[in-house]
């Protein structure tokens, strides 16, 4: 493949960002519900 | 405090994943390499819907600002899809820039140009950048929505100077290859269909995005509530209570009492 390092970077970055941005989400979910109680969750 | 059921969140979650993996597999293989570009090209397929979803994230912006300031329709769940949306769609709007930067470099030879695509679509990063700045900025949660709102309608201005500036203004970046001026896709084939599929895979991974970024805010409200509620709990119970006793005197202590 050619400009391999320039099309690996792009992909890989792009897998990393959405990832981590994800994960960030879901961690700071789980934080937030363990801080409320269940009958508050889903109110709305 | 959710705008999708679990069940579809869940479901969603796992189709934006296998969507990204089979374009992924499209792109990086199924595609042929563009007779110009080379395979330099692939990153098309990441740039061109990332850019896309970040209008339509800006655009869901928009519109539920436009709601939230329209009185029969106000409702912080307007203001929260707002301030998810604008979130997703300065991410994309990030990698759009950073995956230009890494396509132009070995097709122009640079990594940036002044050029008025490349342009606006900075300020329209740091335009919402500061919508999000403005979220954050303590208010009351009627105030802090209104002036978002209004923010984020002024901000949306750009996105059409963003689409039509290669019209406008003819300089480095090529024109619209699918959304020109003539309406006529420069694309075709395989190379079409993964780029289209591209187009579906983070529609889907947006959609599931915002529902999580949704669900976070609503629970960050919740809370921050219940924490004033605490305080002012707290501060009524005190300034209620009757005075404490005074403490007996204690006895002095001896200068030099071994013990």
């Amino acid at each position: 493949m050619r400009f391999a390092e320039y099309v690996i970077t792009g992909w890989v970055l792009t897998g990393v960002v959405i990832f981590a941005y994800w994960f960030s989400i879901v961690q700071r979910t789980r934080r937030a519900e363990r801080s409320l109680p269940v009958a508050d969750q889903d109110r709305e | 405090m959710r705008l999708l059921k679990p069940q579809v969140s869940t479901a969603l979650g796992w189709l934006s994943l296998v969507s990204l993996v089979v374009l992924a597999l499209f792109g990086l293989w199924g595609a042929p390499p563009d007779e110009v570009q080379s395979d330099a090209q692939r990153l098309m397929y990441l740039h061109v819907p990332m850019a896309w979803i970040a209008y339509l994230a800006f655009g869901v912006t928009a519109l539920a600002s436009a709601l939230w300031l329209w009185k029969r329709t106000r409702s912080s769940v307007w203001d929260r899809v707002a301030g998810a949306s604008a979130e997703i769609g300065v991410l994309f709007t990030a990698l759009t820039l950073v995956l230009g930067s890494l396509w132009g470099r070995p097709v122009w030879g640079i990594w940036w140009a002044w050029d008025a695509r490349l342009v606006t679509t900075a300020v329209l990063f740091f335009l919402y950048l500061g919508y999000l700045a403005l979220r954050r900025v303590p208010a009351p949660p009627e105030t802090r929505a209104k002036r978002c709102a209004i923010a984020a309608l002024v901000a949306f201005a750009d996105v059409p100077i963003v689409h039509f500036s290669v019209t406008w203004w003819r300089t480095l970046h090529q024109q619209g290859t699918v959304f020109n001026a003539e309406l006529s896709a420069h694309i075709h084939g395989v190379m079409a269909f993964t780029l289209w599929f591209g187009v579906f895979a983070f529609t889907l991974l947006f959609v599931y995005l915002l529902d999580r970024r949704y669900r976070l805010l609503a629970l960050e409200e919740q809370r921050e509530e219940r924490e004033v509620d605490q305080a002012i709990a707290e501060r009524i119970g005190t300034s209620t209570a009757p005075p404490a006793p005074p403490s007996p005197p204690t006895p002095p202590v001896e200068v030099g009492a071994s013990g």
